[in-house]
């Protein structure tokens, strides 16, 4: 359809629906009543509200309610969380409306948030799945999308590493990191930390590492509930950045009735999850001498075979005496160090927590306080993080209702140097020659260059004590809000919010370090702040006509404003030994490059509008439409308008399916929609720019980027169909989704010639498309009196194309200075990973062969994901297990190649022709190599002077499908009979990781050392960060 | 009413800047082109980072020169799994090497920047039009420099009947559109006129640090002599040469070459500071415990045979084949000194130096010439006898010599390859197959889709 045809369409309906229904107001009536259960028990926190009207109020910690209503006559709803919804008619001021309400698993009246609206379950025509409080409350979490994790049909949430912290990375139907909105307020999705990136010795920066995700900030427990916009037009309100999906968060608000307090605990101890057995001295000693061994027989075989070989390394002559000469005294040393032990280590986890939650019928408000420490399970690494939040809600009069909620967190990541990449504690830990002491007998460390394969960086241990990366962030999320009944009918809702981060990233070098030994010493200081603030005005009008319809139409308008800043130094020369690490000790200080890019402020206006239309509760309509300005477009191309529209068919309210006992609720939803993305696009990239530069002491100005003033919004479409079945009242309950996703006018890096000066420049180009189903039930099987079972299961198929591309096969590696690992092709997945094709190990030679082209081996993404959980309760005793499972999904081990090396020496030959003895440690894997004529095996023959293996091959790309039990939590409730010292206390026992299914040889299935967030260069393994198996024991105690 | 309506058009009109203000930021660290050919200080600092695009790390900040030497067998360079570098060590470059694509971008950005100084230079109002001259001048001088480095990484620059000379790059207007390759013939004029341009538009000296009209000439020299044109290379050597601005170091003081700055034997060299530093130190170096493993730059086993058989030649100071560490050493290699300083790291790029000059003269005046006195000036200053004729009987030993003293004079300032290019001795000394030039990136073959020819062997 013409698109601005279409977008002046909607905004002229929009503004006619709220200009003409300026109707005038009854006078007002009072409404008094009492709710309570089935057994007459009161219940506290009840809704209660006119049916197609504005005016609600909650019931009070005794049931009772006041509701002024401004209509004569109507219906009042009572709906309740657990219960169904009940509906009453009242006509006149009634004073005595006694209510009794029925427990029920249906969720269908629950009330969700769908984007600047709530809605009832079972109005809802889009993609949206949610999670409430009740289903993760009793397990422990340290980050929030830990909640969701296998519980969600089509979301995906792998653990990328174990480092304490780091981001958990978020997929939604094959998109990464969806925009969160906590309290209406967008999260920043980037991860500001300078730490989270790899560097090689010489400080440049090869490579991402973990994020630390936006939400890691935020302490689950304060989370009432989080609603997942999957499809486009569930999404599209919120336009721009909701590219990936949207998670809707909101935290808790206090409620009526008395002061509740609860306080919760637990403690628990860490160990690595899995560990993978590495070669005793003694066994290196007996692998060099096989492959001594070998290599001899192949010289007695063909005397000239080591010619080539050594002609490269400028040697002449090959001198057999150097595979029969013995190793060096030093390999009977009888030193056997198991260097992942020496770096890994069990850690205690603990959190403590108290909130409070209550108020009046004018006053409500909730509070809480957190701290969560968390020490490494490899050394000296560790994460605390201290937390609260206040939520505080007044009702002014009966038309005009203020709020506010502040929260702040102080976390300090002392983290694990390079924990993602070469030249980390773990990476060097691995290799690590088993020979090796780590002290001498003076009490030094060891010097690794002795012993060490020779891509080794460290000595481990003295890197893990030496090298202090620690990342300081204080982050302050405040907002304000208030809503009005401007008149009958139409509400004002507006907020002002903020979000405050300051970063601070040290890294200290001692002089002792293999990196900064050459200047005595260095150390890096970054500073990142960052300030944000959106102001957003809605306009909501609710009206019922003609009998059985029902409208809504929504209008708002938002600004929202980020202000990045950023700089770095890096010091050189620190008295040793003194433990002055910070940077203002250091002889000389420089400063950091400055991308121009950065510190930018980026603006976004939007224009808005939902309009939800239903027709005898059956016929369901909604159609949304975003216009999003952003600074990061050009004037001419800054305006995006992103509509989307669905609609649902609720078929269990026709007259052919009504009253039936079995299904109980059908409906048939259908949706599409467009959305903004512009996550991929730098401040200023549509122009070209000029950068400070310096040239003999004088400061100049030089181009840094070719502008493209073209590059406007990337526009993502999406189809989607679904059916929502409820059998039974809700003991059967299940969704099904198919859907079709178009990734158009992808914002992308586009090579460029070089005469144009530069490499690449940014542009609207290429198309990927992401299709998938995804089924998600949840049941009841037993339900009674002493005994509840509760099963839920999702499953979901996703399957990534690209379509078309600016260029075709672009190669990218995950590390800059690497081999090209991943490739973007047509037709292939995004995320595929390229090389050579392993083609096994001949049984006469024991000598691999690959393909002679390189070639596509696998994807990162997995073709099916899901999780099963199971919660059963029985008397007072509770038992949940989660489980999680993922097929089709590759990991490029590159680390792998490292550790397999089947005893080749890398450290080529000296002065002498002789052979350099240094190996790198080999995992005990390589036990099942090649050994005699006739072996069939996966690996070569050992070899001293050949590394048989290619790293750039599927013999290092690996099957990384997996079935995990993620946690399993057994609790015992104490409940008095009389509530007087406290209300309610559980004891509860949790496993995390207690077992991993796998063929994957690593830590752990679920890796991705540069964090997975780019997922064209996703799951490579670069011995990340291993997982940790936590035993833990808490207690929540209400009070 | 009238409140109510005064209170809306406040609001909005509030709203309406406070949009207008978010969606059109000031960068702070970054500014649009037309605010900078504005002002003479605007002009003057377009100047300044025009030097500064040559000291990027791929081009004159370290991998250019480094790269023309370890390719050969004056070095080898490397690193435990960096196949592209180790690529280069083996001399069998493929066409998606990251640093052959770097250094070729690189040199295209400091012509783009000349580009725009030229472009522009002459619509800054109130300007100096001396001092436009002069910038201009300069321009050419970079402009053709980065030519005839990509003439000379990527071109078949000594058949002056190659098709295969480089893309000529001359304006700015349509960035984006590839540019075939000129023929080795025009980019060679090309080159020449650019370069006279400078030598006629520089008026004044502002030391060797900027471009001169002697550097001009020295470069100017250098580019005939590649070409053949002996006479015209000996002329331009000649004017320099006779510059009072330059003088030889000797014997005992030629090694402090390499830890000063803007010394007398220095025609044109790019600075750096410790607040702008250079790669050569960390490339070369990078730490004293470094093993082959570590990504660098070393002087290979065969430059070491070459002193070896030099006695007497101060210059072998310059390269350490002692075994300084324990048991791993990167032996049979040994560390070029030219680039130490390990706490500054400030080691300057030399573009072009008077002993060069002296060298190429005494080529281009040939044997018999007057070429011979050149050589053994340049002798008598590192600590060598003067050769005499019977020592060079004929013109083959004579441009022996030449190369040798060129190897022991230049090694790993980036002119091992070119030299071995240009006198067709590539095959002889680095194997045969091995390619005299680097391929075009792989990039710009895709992306101009035809229009851009790879070179032969690759």
């Amino acid at each position: 359809m013409n698109q601005k045809l279409l977008r002046w369409l909607v905004w002229l309906c929009a503004g006619l629906f709220l200009c003409t229904n300026a109707q005038g107001q009854n006078s007002p009536i009072m409404i008094k009543g009492k709710v309570t259960d089935k057994t007459g028990t009161p219940l506290a926190g009840a809704t209660v509200l006119v049916k197609g009207k504005t005016d609600a109020t909650q019931t009070t910690a005794d049931g009772t309610f006041q509701l002024t209503v401004h209509s004569a006559a109507g219906t009042l709803v009572f709906s309740n969380v657990g219960f169904a919804n009940k509906e009453v008619a009242y006509s006149g001021g009634n004073t005595n409306i006694t209510v009794q309400m029925d427990e029920t698993i249906s969720v269908l009246n629950d009330v969700i948030l769908t984007g600047y609206i709530k809605q009832k379950k079972s109005d809802i025509t889009g993609a949206i799945s949610s999670i409430r409080n009740k289903d993760f409350k009793d397990q422990p979490l340290s980050n929030l999308a830990q909640s969701i994790e296998g519980k969600v049909a089509g979301l995906q949430v792998t653990t990328p590493s174990g480092t304490p912290g780091a981001g958990l990375l978020v997929s939604i139907r094959g998109s990464n990191n969806p925009l969160y909105v906590v309290d209406g307020i967008p999260m920043l999705s980037e991860s500001n930390s300078s730490l989270a990136t790899s560097y090689t010795t010489d400080g440049t920066v090869t490579g991402q590492g973990q994020n630390i995700s936006s939400i890691s900030d935020i302490n689950p427990d304060d989370i009432e509930s989080m609603e997942i916009l999957k499809d486009a037009s569930a999404a599209s309100i919120y336009g721009a950045r909701a590219a990936n999906g949207v998670v809707l968060i909101t935290t808790k608000r206090g409620k009526n009735g008395k002061t509740d307090f609860s306080f919760d605990s637990y403690t628990g101890i860490q160990q690595v999850s899995r560990k993978m057995p590495f070669l005793s001295s003694t066994q290196l000693v007996n692998l060099e001498q096989d492959a001594q061994k070998q290599d001899l027989d192949l010289y007695n075989n063909n005397p000239s075979v080591f010619d080539s070989l050594l002609n490269a390394n400028g040697v002449t002559g090959f001198d057999p005496s150097m595979l029969t000469n013995p190793l060096p005294s030093s390999w009977q040393s009888g030193v056997n160090t198991n260097w992942l032990n020496q770096v890994l280590h069990t850690a205690p986890i603990t959190n403590i927590e108290l909130s409070a939650r209550g108020g009046n019928d004018k006053t409500r408000f909730f509070m809480s306080g957190d701290y969560f420490d968390q020490t490494g399970i490899v050394i000296q690494n560790s994460y605390k993080r201290g937390s609260f939040r206040v939520n505080v809600d007044n009702k002014v009069n009966s038309r005009v209702s203020i709020g506010a909620g502040l929260s702040f967190t102080y976390g300090k990541n002392r983290r694990s140097f390079n924990d993602d990449a070469y030249t980390g504690i773990v990476t060097n830990a691995i290799g690590a020659s088993p020979l090796m002491p780590v002290y001498n007998s003076d009490g030094s460390y060891s010097d690794y260059t002795q012993y060490q394969a020779l891509w080794l960086s460290d000595n481990p241990v003295k890197s893990a004590h030496a090298i202090i990366p620690i990342t300081t962030n204080y982050r302050l999320i405040g907002n304000v809000f208030t809503d009005i009944d401007l008149l009958k009918n139409l509400k004002y809702h507006g907020s002002f919010s903020t979000d405050y981060t300051n970063l601070t990233d040290d890294q200290y070098f001692d002089a002792i370090t293999s990196d900064a030994s050459g200047v005595g010493g260095k150390a890096f200081k970054n500073f990142y702040n960052n300030i944000t603030w959106i102001q957003e005005n809605t306009l909501t009008y609710q009206t019922n006509f003609a009998k059985n319809n029902s409208l809504t139409v929504l209008g708002g308008f938002s600004m929202q404003n980020s202000t990045p800043q950023g700089y770095g130094l890096m010091g050189t020369g620190f008295p040793s030994g003194a433990g002055l690490n910070d940077i203002s000790n250091a002889v000389s200080i420089f400063k950091m490059p400055v991308d121009p890019s950065k510190n930018v402020p980026v603006g976004i206006v939007s224009y808005f509008t939902r309009i939800l239309y239903s027709f005898k509760e059956r016929y369901l309509l909604s159609v949304n439409a975003r216009e999003d300005g952003s600074s990061l477009f050009a004037p001419s191309n800054r305006w995006g308008f992103f509509p989307g529209m669905s609609a649902g068919w609720l078929l269990t309210k026709e007259k052919f399916l009504d009253h039936s006992d079995v299904l109980t609720s059908l409906k048939l939803r259908f949706s599409y929609g467009e959305l903004g993305d512009l996550s991929n696009n730098a401040p200023f990239g549509y122009r070209t720019n000029y950068t400070p530069a310096s040239y003999n002491g004088q400061v100049g100005l030089r181009p840094y980027n070719l502008g493209n003033p073209d590059i406007t919004w990337q526009r993502n479409k999406m189809v989607n169909l679904g059916v929502d079945v409820e059998l039974w009242k809700g003991k059967i309950s299940g969704s099904i989704e198919v859907y079709k996703g178009n990734q158009t006018k992808l914002l992308t890096q586009a090579p460029l010639p070089s005469t144009s000066g530069y490499a690449a420049y940014t542009v609207n180009a290429g198309n990927v498309e992401n299709k998938g189903i995804e089924l998600g039930i949840s049941a009841y099987p037993v339900r009674n009196k002493n005994f509840t079972w509760t099963t839920s299961f999702n499953i979901s198929y996703n399957k990534n194309t690209i379509q078309s591309l600016y260029s075709d096969e672009q190669l990218l590696s995950a590390y800059n200075d690497l081999f090209p690992t991943h490739i973007l092709k047509v037709g292939e997945s995004v995320g595929s990973m390229w090389g050579y094709k392993f083609l096994g190990i001949n049984k006469q030679t024991g000598l691999p062969s690959f393909s002679d082209n390189l070639q596509v081996l696998g994807k990162a993404a997995p073709d099916v994901f899901g999780g099963w959980s199971n919660d059963f309760r029985y008397k007072n005793w509770d038992l949940n297990i989660a489980t999680q499972f993922s097929f089709g999904n590759k990991v490029y081990n590159l680390i792998q190649a490292e550790y397999l090396t089947g005893g080749w020496a890398d450290g080529g030959f000296d002065g002498n022709n002789q052979l350099v003895q240094v190996f790198a440690n080999n995992a005990s894997l390589v036990d099942t190599r090649w050994k005699k004529a006739g072996d069939a095996s996966n690996l070569p023959r050992a070899s001293v002077l050949f590394n048989y293996y290619q790293q750039q091959s599927s013999q290092f790309v690996q099957n990384a499908s997996f079935f995990k039990i993620k946690t399993i939590n057994l609790g015992y409730n104490f409940k008095p009979k009389k509530p007087v010292v406290y209300s309610s206390l559980r004891l509860y026992l949790q496993v995390q990781n207690l077992l991993t299914v796998t063929k994957y040889y690593g830590f752990d299935p679920e890796v991705s050392s540069n964090g997975g967030g780019a997922p064209q260069t996703a799951g490579v393994d670069y011995a990340a960060y291993p997982q940790a198996r936590v035993f833990m024991f808490g207690v929540a105690l209400n009070f | 009413m009238k409140k109510h309506l005064l209170f809306t058009i406040i609001t909005l009109c509030t709203v309406a800047t406070a949009c207008n203000k978010i969606l059109n930021p000031a960068s702070p660290n970054a500014v649009a082109p037309g605010d900078i050919f504005t002002s003479t200080a605007g002009l003057l600092e377009a100047r300044t980072g025009m030097y500064a695009t040559l000291e990027t790390k791929a081009y004159y900040g370290g991998i250019f020169p480094l790269l023309a030497e370890c390719y050969t067998d004056n070095g080898t360079c490397g690193g435990y799994n960096t196949v592209d570098l180790n690529d280069i060590t083996y001399r069998a470059v493929q066409t998606t090497n990251l640093y052959v694509d770097g250094m070729y971008t690189a040199m295209y950005n400091s012509i783009y920047t000349a580009n725009t100084i030229l472009e522009n230079a002459d619509k800054v109002p109130n300007a100096d039009p001396t001092l436009v001259d002069n910038i201009k001048g300069e321009a050419y001088f970079v402009r053709a420099l980065a030519e005839f480095d990509l003439l000379r990484m990527y071109g078949q620059h000594w058949d002056n009947s190659s098709a295969f000379g480089i893309s000529l790059d001359t304006s700015n207007t349509n960035p984006t559109v590839p540019i075939a390759r000129s023929t080795v013939a025009a980019s060679y004029a090309q080159i020449i006129s650019d370069l006279n341009q400078a030598a006629s538009k520089i008026n004044t000296y502002n030391g060797n640090m900027y471009a001169s009209a002697s550097a001009a000439k020295a470069l100017l020299a250098r580019v005939y002599l590649y070409q053949g044109d002996n006479d015209h290379a000996a002329a331009m050597a000649t004017e320099v040469i006779n510059d009072n601005n330059f003088g030889l170091y000797n014997a005992n003081t030629f090694t402090s070459l390499y830890t000063q700055k803007n010394t007398s034997e220095s025609v044109f060299e790019l600075v750096f500071s410790p607040q702008n530093q250079s790669y050569y130190n960390i490339l070369t170096f990078v730490r004293t415990n470094a093993t082959i493993s570590d990504v660098f730059f070393v002087a290979s086993a065969n430059l070491d045979t070459l002193f070896i058989n030099r006695p007497g030649d101060m210059r072998s100071k310059l390269v350490d084949y002692s075994d300084v560490d324990n048991d791993i050493s990167i032996q049979p290699n040994g560390r070029s000194q030219k680039y130490r300083g390990e706490t500054a790291k400030d080691n300057s790029a030399y573009a072009i130096r008077l002993a060069e000059v002296y060298l190429i003269r005494a080529e281009a005046l040939g044997r018999t010439g007057g070429g011979l006195a050149d050589l053994n000036t340049l002798r008598e200053n590192r600590g060598l006898a003067d050769l005499t004729d019977a020592d060079v009987p004929d013109n083959s030993t004579y441009l022996t010599a030449i190369l040798d003293e060129r190897r022991a004079e230049l090694n790993f300032e980036g002119h091992r390859l070119f030299d071995l290019a240009r006198t067709h001795n590539v095959e002889n000394v680095l194997g045969s197959g091995v390619q005299p030039i680097m391929p075009i990136p792989n990039r710009e073959i895709t992306v101009a889709n035809g229009v851009v020819a790879q070179n032969p062997g690759y």
